[in-house]
């Protein structure tokens, strides 16, 4: 493990220890692999330039980590100035087909989910499964889900980071909640068992 | 289902809903049919009250839906599954990212880092 304290900073050595775990928990965030990579590269050299204010209170790592976490803050916002983040068409008609009247088409309505998505968390394929219906998602609308789902902010702070109004927030993160849903179910939750009108599911 | 401005009793455009019910159950279903949102907007309701508190009327008419509607019940317990699958994430990460800075790419990040002064 490396060391705890800034009293010996090599910074050539947070490359090994924490390299691949930055990486990672930026790639989880931007889904784009140069992406990661550069903000992993900015979060090292700010924190060499910032290396002299770091006390060693917190852990070395969770230091790293609240340098990325604004950086990929910083990329988000940024990015919203460059793209529209309100794509409100998304899923209005593919998912048309369920509803038959505003009702649910009862042939295509939700599934019961077995075995129960608690034993899916430990398995690795059904995260493979999770990557994948992610990246199917409009990149906005992934990138809306992940920031209040993964990254938990809160609406007032997603709406500020992103310039986008509460209203439409919520639409995306419906549409992103009902294909979400909808691709796990056919891709892991196989075991569909329609019931009918009466049934308790 | 059917829309709010159409009588009661009046039988739901979706055949299923009424399938294999006795005439007392039609007329109830058709009855919250007509007073409660519509599936539509039952699971856009949904994904709001995960943001938001939602008016008391609201949440009493959707507890009313789901009375009839078991694909709607199914759809909030799943909706709060996939919270608490994502909600997990950060912990599986590198089950859903087993990638890795390349040894080159690490290279040349440690060399960026010498030639920068603290």
């Amino acid at each position: 493990m490396p060391q705890e304290s800034s009293n010996h900073v090599n910074p050539e050595n947070w490359v090994d220890a924490y390299g691949d775990r930055l990486y990672r928990y930026a790639l989880l965030r931007v889904r784009h692999h140069e992406v990661a990579e550069d903000l992993v590269q900015e979060t090292l050299f700010a924190a060499v330039r910032a290396c002299a204010k770091f006390r060693g209170s917190s852990s070395e790592q969770s230091w790293l980590y609240g340098i990325l976490k604004n950086k990929i803050f910083d990329y988000f916002r940024k990015l919203a100035q460059e793209v529209c983040f309100t794509d409100l068409e998304f899923l209005e008609d593919e998912m048309s087909h369920k509803f038959i009247d505003q009702g649910w088409n009862h042939e295509l309505g939700p599934a019961q989910w077995k075995p129960g998505p608690e034993a899916a968390l430990n398995r690795k394929e059904f995260w493979k499964t999770f990557r994948s219906c992610l990246n199917k998602l409009p990149a906005r609308v992934a990138d809306v889900f992940v920031l209040r789902e993964i990254e938990q902010l809160d609406t007032a702070q997603i709406c500020e980071t992103l310039g986008i109004s509460q209203n439409n927030l919520w639409v995306m993160l419906h549409r992103a909640r009902m294909a979400l849903r909808e691709c796990l179910e056919l891709n892991w939750f196989e075991g569909k068992l329609k019931l009918g009108p009466k049934t308790n599911g | 289902m059917v829309s709010a401005d159409q009588s009661s009793f009046s039988a739901p455009p979706n055949p299923s809903l009424l399938t294999g019910r006795n005439w007392i159950e039609r007329r109830l279903v058709s009855y919250i049919t007509n007073h409660t949102p519509t599936c539509r907007d039952v699971v856009r309701l949904l994904s709001q009250s995960m943001e938001v508190k939602l008016p008391i009327t609201t949440r009493i008419k959707l507890r009313f839906h789901f009375l009839i509607c078991i694909w709607c019940q199914r759809y909030e317990r799943q909706l709060w599954a996939l919270r608490k699958i994502a909600s997990s994430v950060s912990e599986r990460v590198a089950d859903i990212y087993p990638e890795t800075l390349s040894d080159r790419s690490k290279e040349q990040l440690k060399q960026s880092l010498r030639g920068t002064e603290p």
